[in-house]
């Protein structure tokens, strides 16, 4: 049968970062739904937060403005919080993940290291198809853009 | 309608996962490996013929035996579809990044190097 060992290495995905920012800074960033909306949403959305309640079992509520004027709600229920430290929420509207977030003072820059977990291999497939299918989209109206602009 | 077969949906059940893992390293014959499931070997069966209209395996016939061959070299994109989404996670750290820069410059005036 198969192997449950690596079981969720099919399902995860990780990024991290090394920020020139103080943890305090890079936390306010994250934690403050004034500034989080100015960075969180991908390139030509934009993001209004309504609810942020940031304790364990608290609620997340988030709208991305697309492009196109499409709205794409977000809700989310936070799970563990240490200041300073780590953010882990479940993302509980479609697709449905985990989040681990973790930052690490170093001197005066901060390893940011983001985690998420996806509920079934056959989740993750189905976002990243999604996405791709969209991102293609978005790069070719992207080079089409850039094109005319040298045309001019 | 004629659902499209193409190597996601190879990979999204887990019997399906489970039969490439098993093949990986050599050709397997059908009823071995029905044996090791709980399934019947129709849902086996019918499993194989899936991988197979997806491309990720090759049906040898030897008389009454089907040998399954894995060709996996299709599975190269389903990673790069991976690392697209990552990059995706990526931009949005760029964007933080940029924001902090912001930030900085409004608390502390100018930048620190």
């Amino acid at each position: 049968m198969e192997s449950q060992k690596s079981s969720t290495q099919d399902r995860e995905l990780r990024v991290s970062r090394l920020f020139n920012a103080p943890v305090a800074l890079v936390w306010e960033a994250w934690t403050q739904p004034e500034h989080i909306a100015n960075w969180w949403g991908p390139d030509g959305f934009t993001c209004t937060i309504t609810k942020m309640d940031m304790r364990p079992g608290g609620d997340w509520h988030l709208v991305l403005h697309g492009p196109d004027g499409t709205d794409y709600r977000n809700e989310s229920v936070f799970s563990e919080i240490i200041p300073l430290e780590k953010i882990v929420y479940q993302h509980t509207s479609s697709p449905i993940f985990t989040a681990t977030i973790t930052f690490e003072a170093q001197g005066e820059q901060t390893l940011l290291q983001w985690h998420m977990l996806f509920q079934s291999r056959e989740e993750f497939i189905q976002v990243v198809k999604t996405y791709k299918a969209d991102e293609g989209l978005k790069q070719n109206v992207v080079k089409l853009d850039a094109y005319l602009k040298k045309m001019q | 309608m004629k659902a499209r077969r193409d190597v996601y949906q190879a990979i999204a059940d887990p019997t399906r996962r489970a039969i490439i893992g098993m093949i990986a390293a050599g050709p397997q014959n059908v009823n071995t490996i029905a044996e090791h499931f709980t399934v019947t070997r129709q849902a086996i069966s019918l499993h194989v013929k899936i991988l197979e209209d997806c491309g990720l395996i090759v049906i040898h016939r030897q008389g009454r035996d089907r040998f399954c061959e894995a060709q996996l070299d299709q599975l190269s994109e389903v990673a790069s579809w991976v690392e697209q989404y990552r990059q995706h996670y990526e931009r949005k750290l760029d964007k933080l990044e940029t924001y902090l820069e912001q930030l900085k410059k409004a608390k502390y005036g100018k930048s620190k190097k």
